[in-house]
């Protein structure tokens, strides 16, 4: 989204009676509507949202019009750089250093951050194996599957109704997160909560690798219908490429029966050991920090800011 | 019980050569008969909590002038910060021959004297030999969290200067060095600062349990009998150290009632405990400790029946290490004496020290202030940002 973003910048040229901030802010807010209305936006992609923004709003109205551009796009180019890419190096770093000979480690779903640690740590020589947990309907673990046994990892691959029966084997969890709450509820993928909260039955430690421009600082208490997405209820309906898995099929449209595809669930604070962070290694009360820290380098003297 | 004393300074861990001093030292590992528990063995022995339990003992004039001639007698040990006439090895042993003070304190002060007698002319070649000297300091005992810490954090208050911007060199290096001298200074007054901070929270008529021989716990006790409040404190063994007889000594003589338990009667005295004072080797990112072998069991039996556990730790001691589990620290080991000897097929659990997890803890009392564990992460975050 942001490199369309750069994109858009590039492509820009101030209408006559305008200024560039407010109406290239005007601009980008038709489309960010217009993404909203494709599917709802994630939490990282409104934080990064806030952030061009903020930066369009402080560009001084005395730089030419080429000159914003190629600062605008340079802004972009910059937290690109250094709050994605350069903070998963810094996750990497910091997580591998927690892996083990001999540790047996879970993973759920697929989460870019937590392939690049395994692939890391195996690079570096270190003897593990690795649980690859999955769920319907997306089976995303297969991607992370394949990726990893290209590099010649020792995985073996399960349902996520099978977690009880192996979590005692397990040594380690990491997980991946789509944002990180300020009361240090992590929002990811629908099913890591169950895998968390199974993982501490067993006293499993739980490490949650995010990186520091997804953590909001909204506090969600009701953990999974008060703000959520919703999927194609198609997809749980029916098995791909399984056409006689079809008991559902004429239920579809019935008034009394609703399909409730969640995209994301919260797992409550208590359940996580720590969470990895391109801030180094935190406890999850220390969320609010970071996103107070954050804000402080980011946002500093920001106006109103409407997303 | 001296007569191998001065060994301690000998720095075995980097030179790796049997210096012998006296003839003790070659002496072969526990059991022994008499109560050898400094007695240094063939494996690598934390060096750290030899440290311990040496200044546990009387330091007399000749077990001094025992040091000294050390010292002296292997001056070339210290040609690591390759042949300047400053060192700082023998800097930070001559700060550490004084028992009063920490471990970390010495090196602290021992890097504000680098900074003092640096010839640097820039402030890149300053930093870069601050940063030599504080890398010699901690690999001259990997197993001490305090010094690892305090050095770490030293380098980062000291460079987090704006001064450093100024054009002018010496102002730069003046204003560094006041920041060096005033971070020393800090330290040491933190546990005169400690002590005061806590003064609220022993009442008249407690009862408190102490466990391990915490300089800070033991300026606590010492200023409450100060400001004649009535207690009474329960004392845990704390083999294999014997420390508790060491800190049981110590408070007799200010006339305050103890009591000694061995490890195990802990959790059969904890009905009668108010409150459990400790100190910490360690605070780590997560809020827990990292303390003497025995506060975890200590600090579960106390969860378990409701009473407080406060850790008294210096600002210095917080670290950039969050432990999972027991298992993830660096080793510390040290000899354990059994009285009867030990068949060689029996494995020994000889680690010195355990983790305890922030759950366990109810409040920190540091020269900040007095904090709940959850802010060790927030000052942490705050000075490496």
């Amino acid at each position: 989204m942001l490199q369309a973003f750069q994109e858009v910048v590039k492509d820009y040229s101030t209408p006559p009676e305008n200024t560039l901030n407010r109406d290239m802010t005007a601009q980008i807010s038709s489309y960010v509507s217009f993404l909203i209305e494709c599917r709802p936006l994630s939490i990282s992609m409104g934080n990064a949202i806030r952030f061009v923004k903020n930066r369009i709003a402080k560009l001084p109205i005395t730089l030419s019009e080429s000159e914003a551009k190629a600062s605008l796009h340079s802004d972009i180019e910059r937290f690109i750089n250094e709050k994605i890419i350069g903070a998963d190096t810094v996750i990497v770093e910091h997580a591998v250093t927690k892996i083990r000979d001999g540790d047996v480690l879970l993973t759920y779903g697929s989460s870019t951050v937590i392939e690049m640690i395994l692939v890391h740590a195996h690079e570096l020589g270190k003897k593990f194996r690795v649980f690859v947990v999955d769920s319907r309907p997306k089976l995303q673990g297969k991607l992370l599957l394949r990726r990893l046994i290209k590099r010649g990892i020792n995985c073996t691959y399960t349902h996520i109704t099978a977690i009880s029966y192996i979590m005692h084997q397990v040594t380690k969890v990491f997980l991946g997160a789509s944002s990180v709450f300020s009361n240090g509820t992590v929002y990811s993928r629908v099913g890591t909560a169950c895998v968390a909260m199974v993982a501490n039955a067993f006293r499993v430690p739980v490490l949650v690798c995010c990186e520091a421009y997804k953590f909001h600082e909204k506090v969600q208490l009701d953990y999974s219908i008060c703000s959520n997405e919703l999927g194609d209820p198609n997809a749980i309906s029916k098995v791909h490429g399984r056409e006689d898995i079809n008991y559902l099929n004429g239920l579809t449209n019935n008034a009394k029966l609703k399909f409730l595809n969640l995209m994301y669930d919260a797992t409550p604070s208590d359940y996580i050991s720590m969470i990895i962070t391109d801030y180094g290694m935190v406890p999850p009360t220390s969320v609010p920090v970071i996103v107070r820290e954050y804000q402080k380098e980011h946002l500093l003297q920001s106006s109103k800011i409407v997303i | 019980m001296w007569r191998e004393s001065a060994s301690f300074i000998l720095d075995k861990h980097q030179n790796n050569k049997p210096i012998s001093l006296t003839h003790s030292i070659d002496s072969p590992p526990p059991p022994s008969a008499s109560m050898a528990d400094e007695n240094p063995n063939p494996n690598p022995i934390s060096a750290y909590y030899q440290t311990r339990a040496a200044h546990h003992g009387i330091v007399t004039s000749e077990w001094l002038e025992q040091a000294q001639a050390a010292v002296r007698r292997y001056p070339d040990r210290d040609s690591l910060v390759s042949g300047r006439p400053f060192s700082v090895i023998e800097d930070f042993n001559s700060w550490r021959q004084q028992p009063d003070l920490a471990e970390a304190v010495a090196a602290i002060r021992a890097l504000a004297a680098v900074i003092r007698a640096s010839e640097a002319t820039t402030m890149m070649e300053l930093e870069i030999e601050l940063k030599k000297a504080s890398d010699t300091l901690k690999s001259w005992d990997t197993t001490s969290i305090s010094l690892t810490a305090g050095c770490d954090l030293f380098m980062r208050y000291v460079t987090r200067t704006s001064a450093l911007e100024f054009e002018d060199f010496n102002s730069a290096k003046s204003r560094v060095l006041e920041r060096a001298e005033k971070f020393g200074e800090i330290s040491c007054k933190a546990r005169t600062i400690i002590a005061m901070l806590s003064q609220d929270f022993i009442f008249d008529g407690c009862t408190i349990l102490v466990h391990g021989f915490s300089r800070v716990v033991f300026e606590i006790l010492k200023t409450s009998a100060q400001n004649k409040k009535l207690f009474r404190v329960l004392c845990t063994e704390g083999r294999p150290d014997k420390t508790g007889v060491l800190l049981a000594n110590e408070l007799a003589k200010l006339d305050i009632p103890v009591k000694l338990l061995i490890d195990s009667a802990v959790a059969y005295s904890m009905d009668e405990v108010d409150m459990v004072f400790v100190g910490a080797d360690g605070v780590v990112e997560s809020g827990g400790i990292i303390n003497m072998m025995g506060t975890y069991q200590i600090a579960l039996v106390a969860q378990s029946m409701n009473k407080p556990v406060y850790v008294a730790a210096e600002s210095y001691k917080f670290a950039r290490l969050y432990p999972l589990d027991q298992k993830d620290l660096e080793p510390a080991l040290r000899p354990i004496d059994f009285s009867v000897p030990v068949p060689p097929k029996v494995e020994v659990e000889r680690s010195a020290r355990d983790y305890t997890p922030p759950q366990y803890l109810t409040l920190l009392f540091t020269d900040l202030g007095v904090l709940t564990p959850s802010v060790v992460s927030d000052e942490l975050i705050q000075l490496y940002l």
